[in-house]
């Protein structure tokens, strides 16, 4: 066996503001081979390739190209050793041409500071030629498909001539026929002697491209193969892991009417692409509904249609009957939804707002918490907040404080306390422990538990496989905008979960 | 030791502003030293000019008047995170409501002022709420839209000071308002006019409206997390709109006001009113966009005034007559710049740490 | 009135003032165009032409020297462009309230330095005539520098790889990060060149069209740059063509015998098309993507 190209050695990451991301991680690439690395979001895929890349400084480690020890601490040094990376979210100026694009920093001059494109453009021409990788050099890139968007992010680190180049989840946003091209393609470049690293939580990507894996979770490495030596369902199982936390849920709770029933909605993401496609489901009274999943899979986009904050393309949500599409957040939670959102910061909580006015949003025009002239009722709302503090024991210093003087548990407790003190008949809470501590979340998915045994529907989506596994009734896998199946967490065993958060429908795998 | 912190917190922007405002002071206390005075003796006039007695006191207090409205008028807007530099075009249309009914339409008293004070309101406000449509409908930065709507009110009211509401007799000015169009002087023998007192009390109805009322406190939510409002059910397009309304509302107000409490009648140019919404702009900031701070904030940008004027009377302070009144400018000027830096009190705190290294 | 009009715009003097009106304002707008197309917003272009006038001004009256003085109102707006860069681009500073804070600045001490140098709150008496920028062919040199200018921006921005690297700083900064490329440089190199090019504008009406200083000597013209950079769409080219259709409808209300238009109109011209362009309903413009956003490296 040759010597790793790359050697990335006792690799830890712990970020400001004391999230640890990578707990101490090794990690080989061989010259020439396709090197997956694979786990769920959160895993530290793309923290440990950003630290390889440069943008992110490591806290402690070592890092070796073609064995000798290096500091990288820009993308400019990357690019100097030959890596080169293509980021999930496209480093490109959209008004640009693809030319100018692919040449930028490091564009071939004549007299000196002018650009010479005619010569630019025989180098690009020549690399795409040899590559067999086109696009067209005059097109301003913000025209072009996603799809060959990332074409331009390939060449332009092949144009700087990386022989090491990682591809950040580069199919999330091709279509099928795309993947098959880019997987041809790094098969070509392969043979060509260059290194690949593929990024990826899709086992079958795993299966179909890579010649050795390596599984990440939760910051640590569980596992390195050769990739022909190792089952999906191997991969799947080391990917999402067995712990198991105990939250029992005490009695079962016949299920009765449909209280929240979503008809074939489609619904666009930010690109225009649809995001979810064709959903069709019901969350009855008294039960709590789980969407699995790998997160950018569509989840953010459904919940946010059905709480008013993103139009549907087409389709129909009913809250107890009633059909409630077009109505914005203020009017939904009138009629009983109480939506628990997956950014705590960007959606649920003004930082800068005192608990008191954080308590309120979305009811701040409700007659409890108007006076007769207008005012905002300043005792009423005090009272409602001291209540909410009480009730769902959030530490804080009192109710005139700014919420970012709480902690993150605490400022989820307030938000969780607020919308399940409007009364809500139905329930959306969107990865509602993210970021807690231990008993914060056992707080909180108590909390649900109860929720559930009052006879409210539920509707919970998180990427925590476990945490929808052990509070869910029903569970439907989530892939690409679509439900894979539907399946009762009892009745189904980890390995296929796995799989159809891979991708693969029940029906495909039972 | 949380409240220490919390405390501290709340002393911040305090704190930042003094300095800012410190650093206006010792950059013209250098103007006025290498003018050949005494800084110390300078300011100890000034301050002196502009509070030594009932007399100055209330001056200053005038004109204080003009600074807290063109200032409450940037608050607002900077609540919802709109950058208003338009108050001077929207007070320009305050002027005008002023001197076409007061000085053209036969009322009765109290009715003709409320009659000004409402058009004011409409003319301004609707000025105000165009940028804000630009910005929310066309995508116009309301930074743009506001300076090219600044000179478009300025010629547009000049026109019409110049040819519809001019005085006969004095072609360079507009006619006077009839008696009972003015606003009476609170103190005889002063410039403090019951414009004094509206003034304050806009600022107490609008802190009411920000801190008291569902409307505010959309409007506040908008501004400092626009997504959550929408999450909150607010329609954040509406709302700026409203905050960009009820801001060329407030800066009208100003105008209308030195009309009916000061002048009586408008100079064609406007220059009684000139830059006065541009002053508001410092005064909100030093104020922290904050009604309460912002009054204060207007008195000491007052007393720049009324005791450089004071100063220029006195002969106690060097050999010359005076200073020009602009050494306020250049004081203000300086203070915003010192404001424009983010986190100052950080800053000096990393670079005295760098020293002691 | 249609013989007279006609008998206006066969005039030489139309056509000459529509020169000299322009450069005090092309100058500055081709150089905001440089500012904001890396990403940076300077509305204190008003206060930097009159720190400009001022400087060179003073500096001609007192040394006679014409060198000197266009050095003096170079150096002006540098200093300022300094200033402004340093708080705006490396501190990550308000750039709105920075000019905010530089016009009021700017006017305060033109009027104090008026009164102390020579007594007066309103003009300098004219600098003597060694330090005025004499005419060449009855055109002024400044004309032939702003047509250059423009057409220089231009080549840079389009042709050079510094300009494709200035570009991508204004339009993402986090791509030309990932390419490489010095954000917080580029913007802070391309803030002062702004800042210059206004003073430049202030430099030409000190030292050459009025040949003194004014207390109200930019009279706006700052702001109209500002229009100027909008309605031209960021190109230097077309700033030089508002520049010269700019120009010309003041030149021609200034010809006019007062009353036939009201100059209020001719005036509100230049705000009002450039807030119609702004609005997109002539043509589609569009600003730098990332212009007046600090930038911060995670």
């Amino acid at each position: 066996m040759s010597e790793p190209i790359i050697r990335m050695e006792g690799i830890k990451k712990i970020y400001p503001d004391g999230t640890v991301a990578l707990r101490g991680v090794t990690f080989e690439v061989l010259p020439g081979e396709i090197h997956g690395l694979l786990g769920e979001n959160g895993a530290g895929k793309t923290t440990l390739m950003s630290i390889l890349y440069g943008i992110v400084p490591l806290t402690s480690g070592r890092i070796f190209i073609k064995g000798r020890q290096v500091r990288v601490t820009s993308p400019n040094d990357a690019m100097r050793l030959g890596i080169g990376m293509v980021h999930q979210h496209f480093m490109l100026v959209p008004v640009f041409t693809a030319l100018d694009n692919i040449i930028l920093g490091a564009e071939p001059r004549k007299k000196g500071f002018l650009i010479d494109r005619k010569e630019a453009e025989r180098r690009v021409m020549e690399l795409m030629e040899r590559v067999a990788l086109k696009v067209d050099l005059d097109a301003p890139v913000e025209t072009l498909p996603v799809g060959v968007r990332q074409r331009i992010e390939i060449l332009k680190m092949l144009y700087r001539e990386a022989d090491i180049l990682i591809l950040d989840e580069p199919t999330a946003v091709l279509t099928p026929i795309e993947v098959e091209e880019l997987f041809s393609f790094l098969r070509r470049i392969r043979e060509e002697g260059k290194t690949v690293i593929f990024i990826t939580h899709k086992l079958k990507e795993v299966k179909a491209i890579t010649d050795r894996v390596t599984v990440l979770r939760k910051g640590l490495v569980v596992g390195v193969r050769r990739t022909r030596d190792v089952s999906m369902e191997e991969l799947a199982t080391m990917m999402i892991g067995r712990k198991l936390t105990g939250v029992e849920k005490s009695e079962e709770v016949s299920p009765r009417e449909d209280y929240l029933r979503i008809k074939d909605l489609w619904v666009r993401n930010d690109r225009g692409g649809y995001a979810v496609k064709g959903v069709s489901f019901s969350v009855r009274s008294g039960e709590i509904f789980g969407i699995a999943g790998v997160e950018g899979n569509g989840q953010s986009e459904l919940v946010e249609a059905i709480c008013g904050l993103r139009p549907p393309e087409k389709g129909d949500v009913y809250i107890r009957s009633k059909r409630v599409i077009g109505l914005n957040p203020m009017e939904l939670y009138a009629l009983g939804l109480g939506h628990i959102p997956e950014d705590r910061h960007k959606w649920g909580i003004i930082l800068e707002f005192s608990l008191k006015e954080n308590a309120i949003l979305g009811v701040h025009r409700s007659k409890r918490f108007v006076s007769r002239y207008g005012m905002l009722d300043e005792p009423r709302i005090r009272e409602w907040t001291e209540s909410i503090i009480k009730n769902f024991t959030v530490e804080a210093p009192g109710s005139d404080f700014p919420a970012k003087s709480l902690s993150g548990g605490n400022q989820q407790k307030l938000i969780v306390g607020r919308e399940l003190s409007k009364e809500p008949s139905v329930v959306i809470a969107s990865q509602p422990t993210r970021g807690l501590d231990v008993a914060a979340t056992e707080y909180i998915r108590k909390i649900l538990i109860r929720m559930r045994n009052k006879g409210k529907a539920v509707l919970l989506v998180s990427a925590d496989l476990d945490e929808v596994l052990s509070l869910s009734d029903r569970v439907a896998v989530m892939y690409e905008g679509e439900f894979m199946g539907l399946v009762h967490p009892s009745e189904i065993n980890r390995e296929r979960i796995g799989l159809m958060m891979g991708g693969l429908r029940l029906e495909a795998i039972s | 030791m949380r409240t220490c912190d919390d405390l501290r917190n709340h002393l911040r922007p305090v704190v930042e502003s003094s300095l800012s405002l410190l650093a206006g002071f010792l950059a013209g206390g250098i103007i006025i030293w290498a003018a050949g005075f005494n800084p110390i003796l300078f300011y100890e006039a000034l301050i002196a000019g502009a509070f030594g007695d009932i007399y100055s006191t209330l001056n200053t207090l005038s004109y204080s008047t003009p600074l807290i409205l063109t200032a409450l008028s940037f608050a607002i807007a900077a609540r919802a995170s709109l950058f208003n530099i338009g108050a001077e075009g929207q007070m320009y249309f305050g002027v005008l409501a002023a001197v076409s009914i007061g000085a053209f339409i036969a009322l009765p008293s109290v009715m003709h002022q409320l009659c000004i004070i409402t058009l004011a309101i409409l003319l301004g406000g609707l000025w105000g709420a165009v940028a804000g449509w630009l910005r929310v409908s066309r995508g116009v930065n309301e930074v743009v839209s506001t300076i090219m709507m600044n000179f478009l009110a300025l010629y547009l009211v000049n026109y019409l000071a110049t040819y519809v509401f001019y005085d006969p007799l004095q072609a360079y000015k507009t006619k006077s308002i009839l008696p009972s169009a003015e606003l009476p002087l609170m103190v005889p023998g002063t410039d403090l006019s019951l414009a004094f007192l509206l003034s304050i009390a806009t600022a107490m109805a609008l802190y009411i409206l920000l801190w008291r009322t569902p409307l505010g406190y959309e409007i506040r939510a908008v501004g400092l997390n626009p997504s959550a409002a929408r999450y909150g059910g607010i329609d954040v397009k509406r709302t700026m709109i409203t905050s960009m309304f009820l801001s060329g509302a407030t800066a009208a107000l100003a105008g209308a006001f030195e009309v009916m409490g000061r002048f009586y009648y408008t100079d064609t140019g406007l220059s009684i009113v000139r830059n006065m919404g541009f002053d508001g702009i410092a005064v909100s900031l030093v104020g922290r966009n904050h009604p309460i701070g912002i009054i204060l904030s207007s008195i000491f940008f007052a007393m720049l005034k009324t005791g450089i004027q004071a100063v220029q009377r006195s002969t106690s302070v060097g050999g010359r007559t005076g200073v020009p009144l602009e050494l306020g400018l250049v004081v203000q000027g300086i203070i915003i710049i010192f404001i424009s830096i983010p986190e100052m009190l950080d800053l000096i705190r990393r670079l005295r740490g760098r020293r002691e290294v | 009135m249609d013989t007279s009009m006609l008998f206006i715009l066969l005039q030489a003097p139309l056509y000459l003032g529509t020169l000299r009106l322009m450069v005090p304002i092309t100058l500055p707008a081709i150089g905001e165009i440089i500012t904001e197309r890396s990403g940076v917003v300077n509305i204190g272009l008003e206060g930097i032409i009159m720190l400009g006038a001022l400087a060179s001004v003073y500096v001609g009256y007192f040394t006679g020297s014409l060198l000197l003085a266009l050095l003096a109102g170079i150096l002006a707006g540098v200093c300022v462009g300094i200033l402004h860069g340093i708080i705006s681009v490396y501190l990550g500073g308000d750039q709105i309230i920075v000019g905010v804070g530089v016009n009021v600045f700017a006017y305060g001490l033109g009027v104090i330095t008026l009164y102390l140098s020579w007594g007066t709150f309103a003009n300098s008496p004219l600098i003597p005539d060694s330090a005025r920028v004499p005419d060449l062919h009855g055109i002024s040199p400044f004309v032939v520098l702003t047509f250059m200018s423009g057409v220089t921006a231009w080549y840079l921005l389009e042709r050079t790889s510094i300009g494709l690297r200035l570009k991508a700083v204004g339009e993402n900064p986090k791509a030309a990060d990932a390419a490489g490329i010095n954000v917080f440089r580029t913007r802070f190199v391309a803030t002062v060149i702004g800042a210059v090019f206004a003073a430049l504008g202030g430099t030409f009406l000190g030292l050459d069209w009025l040949a003194s200083y004014t207390r109200d000597i930019s009279a706006g013209r700052g702001f109209i740059a500002l229009a100027m950079v909008v309605f031209s769409k960021w190109n230097p080219i077309l700033a030089i063509l508002s520049g010269l259709l700019f120009g010309f409808f003041f030149a021609l209300s200034l010809t006019i015998p007062s009353g036939i238009i009201p100059d209020q109109l001719v005036w509100s011209l230049p705000y009002a098309a450039t807030l119609l362009v702004a609005a997109g309903f002539f043509t589609k413009t569009r600003a730098p993507a990332a212009i007046g956003k600090p930038y911060r490296r995670e």
